[in-house]
């Protein structure tokens, strides 16, 4: 019988606020004004202000349903593309975020010793010197490049990327290598760009998923069409060591082994190839390299690829040609964190070559954009100083492909160990955890043992921020203007329904104020936010006003920079690459080629991670709302095996690996693999500062072990193997 | 020399008395804990469980076993068997401690306990639990009318004493009219859940089924107290009495068995009989203890006549019934499934009742028999009003 | 402004993904504490051995009966039922006794064990977010569900669309659209591709499941008069005779010998 976290244990790791979310702050007085004017609010100040959710990187449009000027409610916007009015539990408890009793409302200066959690309040003033400061002494003693900065994907990105190369540092960190290096690298082999789109329309009739739980790695919209697509009955194959959501409402599910979906999607070329089941003319038209990947494939039968999957020869040909015969409404889904295995590039590539062969483009695959809008306008700045420094990454010299602006994030970190080829001396962190996100905590401690200097600019007392020097409070997304988005044809604004608490600012307040401190100023040429914004609208002739009121602006004329009307693609050859050049002059196999991946050892699991509907990544645990509907996070292990262990469901466990150890609840379940254990990462959390999710659980972090695939960066996250014992 | 408990120099105590005294003290506390923070503060009530032990043993049981009063009201005036005249006032007291306790309990167990009084002005007609709630309170005015001679005697205010004694009649008709009425309610209050009652006991006609067997557990009340009485305050048994009123519960047992067992067969229901496991156990074993070896024991002459043989039959057909009250409000119910798997807000799927919960009602409990204890030391309950003294109606 | 003249929901268990949204938008739409709950997840959940697994849950709240269980049990009345179908609970009038936690088939209704007299301890409930489908809006869950799992609707409406979706894939789904009949009928109706006991629906008869006490509550006041009257005229009758008979014996004891009449 499955159980929870009973409400007498949630009473005593929340302790404060039982009572009913408490709304408090009104509408920034401008955005109400605006929004009067336009009659989004009426006479009582009531109506809906559009936005756009953070609580993932998927960012809904959201409406801000105000009464008597306050926020009561967030729905999702109709009109935005990755909502179309519908909101995820996380976007739902977005208020609470907000609203969390643990937020950090002003600037914080480190006093105690780093990890105790003592901090003074200090005005921004005092807080923004110290940083710039520091940044500049670190500058001149070492070089900028001893400075490293690092962020996860978020829309003032563009702006942290400013004062990154305004500084001069070459050191980018980014959560890319945790999560989809392989497949990003992959598509720009193959495709020429990081991430095809996906059509979901009533013709789809056969989606192969690997991995990629969409009915609970929630990405709004695509959930919806995946769910949309089930119910119309298409077939959906979906291959994961455990039985998720999405594997309860799949067609067929393969629990595969962990490190073979490589050896399964070359089985799929093999017979698609071998059987003559590919799309003779897109192949000939639009792709390069087929006699070499032919040639390549030829010895990756089913039934060499079965024993090593865990999956029969007559299903892995069964399901090719069914594949092959739904062409052009099939889809192989490139999946989203595919940083599994050191051959996950390969898969990547496969499932992408899969896709060429049903010559699905343009029918259920087509050109993602991207999310630089050539359009927008930006303000004025000099150009960047020349950076003549290594990366500490390896990029490119190292990971001769990996993009620059992606980079090999935990190689930075181990960089930052070892001090090879040189020490950095600080580190700049804006909306990121890496004390959680990087495999093998211990050792990004030890990172930050070897920093001078630490600043995070985060909402709450995160576990990086509390291992900082400086904490710079943001406003949360609810409380301030972002960069515009843009998505497809039209362009979405963040904007404040909040007044920012305390004395939290925006980040793009935070980097002009820092980028002035720091002599860089004229990298920072806006007066203030919506300043900033105008100016992106400038060469559209949009008023801001305009935008606010929808939500969005539709754009008419200027197509996109990758809006044509003939299929092409930005690699060499300007065709898709079955066969990259590219990655043959480096050394790398050209085509997707069978590596094979590391095993456990008799007594060890795979260590799995994956996600939940009810959390995001590292940030969103101490959400309470989220956290009184979220099942308690304990260890997944086979029912058989557990008994064979001789341990029991609700047992506490240890958990060992060769970079650390946890303990954690044991739940015997019959939802994964006899061979794998896995938990919700998130958990585990170090600081006390996250007063509703500190001691909830056990962190993957303290025991993943750094892999790294030399072809695209990605860190192997599954590759990591436990022993599992009751304490 | 007797056993006492010296407090003060003045003041000398039995034992039992210190420890009533004790419960009800401790059951005060625990009452001011569950106001100042909740019913589930002092007990294991949950989603799953709104009603248990409290209900079942304060209720149910409370309200079965003040059952007496009526029978012997409905018997002397009603039906005017002079004879049973002994018998009216220990039961009438018996009856409004009984209710009074039933009330009190219903001021812990109740959500807005000073709010008792909106079952008087707020009415739903079909509720149960509203008719149930207007005849115990107006029975226990009732009651108090009826046991008010006793307190004018003691207080030797003879004429208001005699002048209620004439008018007792409306009243003990009342007091027939609402008892009837809920005893059978207790009953009826099972009827709007019939996929939750196991089927052994679930038919439309629980009401009636209740009405009897509260007649037989009266009876037996008014045997048990009356023995009860005798020993702890030293007086004599009125057997030959007491013989007549068991001479009377194997019928009513007999009627109570044709009728229940004749409605299972009808509903088809009698294959649960074996086949439901502890429910059948459970059902067995009210039917056994409760009527088939009270039937057993007064009908033999040798039993019904000695005083041993009373109190025996009695306590049995008592344990009987009271598991009957029991399996009827708690342990035949179905509760909802642990099916529902998150979050645990719906907690406490399994229920078992907390010590702070079971001491509440033992002190209300000590108190009715303390308060019994003190009013036959001071009031005339024993003595039926003087001779001679003969009402016209 | 369409108003429904039967507000529903339909809920397709198949479409569920256990996302729980539905759940956190009520809690902020309705102002829920922090430890309170007005939708759960139900059901068995997952099903099987490995690798022959299947899952299935349901959003269970408020039923919103056509024949509210509460409704009939409340002694003061604290539950009312609009005419467009919500049944609505009146904290006001309540005096926590907790009998419609027992009545109700569905055991919807949550009690408030944490609070004392100050605070006040009171039932919660779905209410079917009355201040949004006023103002014709959507129920909150309804709203932000991301696959269409919960609709919302004209009753009759969403029972066509659900036997359309029973008839559209005869494979997938249990053929009975739960609520239609049920207990008279409910506000919330159900889909399901696993049997309905496995996602914690009682079965019930289509007969509403409050009949029976209702019936025997409405013999009550009669039953009361006829038994008050029999009583007195029983009472009266017994009295009388025993006067009488008091009388004769009286006679019998005081009577003289005639002796003036034998003369």
């Amino acid at each position: 019988m499955p159980s929870t976290i009973s409400r007498r244990d949630f009473l005593k790791v929340g302790g404060t606020a039982v009572g009913a979310l408490l709304i408090g702050q009104f509408i920034p007085p401008q955005v109400a004004e605006a929004a009067r004017a336009s009659g989004l609010l009426d006479a009582t100040n009531s109506g809906y202000i559009s936005s756009m959710c953070e609580m993932c990187v998927w960012r809904c449009g959201l409406l801000a349903k105000v009464e008597d000027g306050r926020v009561v409610k967030l729905e999702g916007n109709p009109d935005h593309p990755h909502s179309r009015g519908n909101l995820c539990p996380r976007g739902q408890s977005g208020l609470m975020t907000t609203y969390d009793p643990d937020r950090v409302l002003i600037p914080l200066i480190r006093v105690g010793k780093r990890g105790e959690g003592l901090f003074r309040k200090a005005t921004w003033e005092e807080a923004l010197d110290l940083v710039a400061r520091n940044m500049s002494d670190i500058k001149q003693k070492y070089g900028a490049e001893a400075m490293v900065f690092s962020s996860t994907h978020n829309l003032s990105q563009p702006l942290f990327e400013n004062l990154l190369y305004a500084f001069g540092s070459p050191n980018y960190g980014t959560q890319r290598s945790l999560c989809f290096n392989a497949m990003i690298v992959a598509n720009l082999m193959t495709y020429g760009m990081e991430e095809p789109a996906r059509i979901y329309d009533d013709k789809l009739s056969y989606i192969l998923l690997t991995g990629r739980n969409l009915l609970e790695a929630i990405s709004t919209s695509e959930t919806h069409d995946l769910s949309m697509a089930i119910d119309r009955g298409a077939k959906v194959v979906y291959l994961d060591p455990r039985f998720t959501k999405t594997a309860s409402k799949a067609t067929e599910w393969l629990p595969i082994k962990p490190g073979m979906d490589l050896a399964f999607h070359l089985a799929l070329l093999n017979v698609i190839i071998g059987e003559d089941l590919y799309n003779h003319s897109f192949v000939a038209w639009n792709t390069v390299g087929f006699d070499d990947l032919k040639k390549e494939v030829s010895q990756y039968t089913p039934e060499w690829a079965a024993p090593l999957a865990g999956i029969s020869a007559e299903t892995i040909a069964r399901i090719a040609r069914e594949f092959a015969a739904a062409a052009p409404h099939a889809l192989a889904h490139n999946g989203w964190r595919t940083s599994n295995f050191v051959n996950s590039f390969h898969t990547q590539r496969a499932i992408g070559i899969l896709n060429a062969l049903a010559g699905n483009w343009g029918v259920t695959m087509t050109d993602g954009g991207s999310e630089e809008s050539a359009s927008l306008g930006q303000p004025p700045q000099p150009p960047y100083p020349r950076i003549s420094a290594l990366r500490l990454d390896g990029v490119p010299w190292k990971y001769p492909v990996v993009p620059l602006k992606i980079g090999v994030f935990q190689e930075l970190r181990d960089n930052i160990v070892t001090g090879d080829p040189y020490q950095a001396h600080g580190w700049f962190i804006a909306r990121q955890n890496p004390a959680m996100s990087l495999p093998d905590r211990g050792r990004t401690l030890e990172a930050f043992g070897k920093m001078d200097f630490i600043t995070t600019i985060d909402i709450i007392m995160n576990d990086t921020a509390w291992f900082s020097d400086v904490v710079l409070p943001e406003a949360s997304y609810l409380e301030r203007y972002d960069p515009l988005m843009p998505i497809g044809d039209k362009i979405f604004i963040r904007q404040p329904v909040i007044e920012p608490q305390g004395e939290a600012r925006s980040a793009l307040w935070i980097y002009k104020q820092l980028g002035e401190r720091l002599g860089l100023g004229d990298f920072f040429q806006y007066t203030d936010d919506q300043d900033y914004l105008r100016q992106q609208l400038a060469p559209l002739g949009v008023r801001l006003e305009d935008v606010r009121v929808k939500g969005y602006i539709g754009l008419s004329e200027t197509p996109h920079a990758s809006e044509t009307s003939e299929p092409g693609w930005n690699t060499p050859s300007g065709k898709i690459e079955l066969y990259s050049d590219t990655l043959s002059r480096v050394g790398f196999p050209g085509v997707p080629t069978w590596e094979e991946p590391p095993q456990p050892a008799e007594g060890q699991f795979y260590l799995l991670t994956g996600k939940v509907a009810q959390s995001t990544q590292f940030g969103s645990q101490n959400n309470q709302l989220l956290h009184k509907y979220s099942d308690e996070p304990r260890l997944w292990m086979n029912v058989k095996t557990a008994k064979k262990l001789g341990l029991a469901d609700n047992d506490l466990v240890e958990v060992t690996s060769t970079v650390g150890r946890i303990h954690i609840k044991l739940e015997a379940t019959q939802a994964i693999r006899p061979d794998c254990v896995y938990l919700t990462p998130g958990y585990g959390h170090l600081s006390k500062g996250l007063t509703t999710a500190y001691g909830i659980s056990a962190s993957d972090s303290d025991l993943h072990v750094t892999y790294t695939d030399p072809i695209s960066g990605g860190q192997a996250l599954s590759q990591t193997f436990v022993t599992v014992q009751k304490i | 020399m007797k056993l006492q408990i010296t407090l003060h120099p003045r003041l000398h105590l039995k034992p039992l008395v210190v420890i009533l005294l004790s419960l009800m003290g401790i059951a005060f506390v625990i009452a001011m804990l569950r106001y100042a923070n909740g019913i589930g503060a002092v007990s294991n009530l949950s989603n799953s469980y709104p009603w248990a032990f409290w209900i079942s043993f304060d209720l149910f049981t409370g309200v079965a076993i003040s059952s007496g009063a009526f029978l012997m009201a409905a018997v002397v005036y009603i039906f005017e068997l002079k004879e049973f005249r002994p018998l009216v006032r220990p039961s009438v007291l018996t009856g409004f401690l009984g209710y009074m306790m039933v009330v009190i309990a219903l001021l812990v167990d109740l959500g807005h306990p000073e709010r008792i009084w909106y079952m008087m002005i707020h009415w739903n007609h079909t509720s149960v639990l509203l008719e149930i709630g207007i005849c115990v309170m107006s029975y226990l005015a009732v009651l108090a009318i009826e046991f008010a001679p006793v307190v004018f005697e003691g207080l030797k205010w003879q004429k208001f004493a005699h002048f209620i004694h004439r008018f007792i009649m409306p009243f003990v008709i009342l007091g027939v009219v609402l008892s009837t009425l809920h005893q059978s309610s207790l009953g009826s209050l099972l009827l709007i859940q019939p996929t939750k009652l196991y089927p052994l006991w679930w038919t439309p006609i629980l009401p009636i089924l209740f009405f009897i067997s509260a007649v037989t557990i009266g009876l037996s009340m008014i045997i048990l107290e009356s023995s009860l009485s005798s020993r702890y305050f030293h007086r004599g048994l009125e057997i030959h009495l007491l013989e007549k009123l068991a001479r009377v519960i194997p019928v009513v047992l007999a009627i109570y068995l044709v009728i229940k067992f004749s409605q299972l067969t009808i509903a088809g229901d009698l294959k649960y009989l074996f086949t439901g496991g502890l429910m059948s156990v459970l059902f067995l074993a009210e039917i056994l203890i409760g009527a088939v070896i009270p039937i057993f024991l007064f009908s033999i002459k040798r039993i019904r006549q000695s005083a041993k043989g009373l109190l025996l039959g009695a306590v049995v057909l008592l344990l009987g019934m009271i598991l009957n009250r029991f399996n009827v409000s708690w342990f035949a119910v179905q509760h909802p499934d642990p099916l529902s798997y998150m979050p645990a807000f719906m907690s406490n799927v399994h229920y078992l009742p907390s010590l702070p919960e079971v001491l509440v009602s033992m002190g209300i409990f000590s108190a009715g028999i303390l308060a019994f204890g003190l009013a036959v030391k001071y009031l005339p309950v024993f003595e039926h009003e003087e001779e001679g003294r003969k009402t016209t109606s | 402004m369409k108003k429904n003249t039967h507000n529903a929901f339909l809920f397709d268990a198949f479409r569920c993904i256990d996302c729980r949204a539905c759940m956190v938008a009520c809690s902020v739409e309705n102002k829920i504490p922090m430890d309170k709950t007005r939708i759960w997840v139900a059901g068995v959940g997952l099903k099987g051995e490995f690798p022959s697994l299947e899952r299935a849950s349901m959003v269970y709240h408020c039923m919103h009966c056509n024949a509210p269980d509460c409704l009939s049990a409340c002694p003061v009345g604290a539950y009312s039922q609009r005419p467009d179908g919500p049944v609505v609970y009146d904290p006001k009038k309540c005096i926590g006794c907790r009998y419609c936690m027992n009545a109700c088939p569905f055991g919807v209704p949550h009690f408030d064990y944490d609070k004392g007299l100050i605070d006040g301890a009171f039932i919660d409930k779905c209410t079917l977010c009355t201040q949004r489908i006023d103002i014709g809006l959507e129920p909150a869950c309804v709203a932000t569900c991301p696959t269409d799992a919960l609709t919302f609707g004209e009753r009759s409406d969403l029972l066509k669309q659900a036997h359309g979706r029973i008839q559209a894939h005869p494979d997938r789904y249990v053929d009975h659209v739960y609520g239609e009949t049920e207990n008279g009928g409910t506000s919330y109706l159900i889909l399901s591709q696993v049997p309905f006991g496995e996602l914690g629906l009682p079965a019930l008869p289509s007969r509403p499941v409050k009949e029976v006490s209702e019936e025997v509550m409405g013999f009550t006041i009669p039953f009361a008069l006829g038994l008050g009257t029999v009583l007195t005229a029983v009472a009266a009758g017994v009295h009388l005779y025993n006067q009488k008979k008091e009388a004769d014996t009286l006679k019998l004891e005081t009577s003289e010998p005639q002796t003036e009449e034998t003369i």
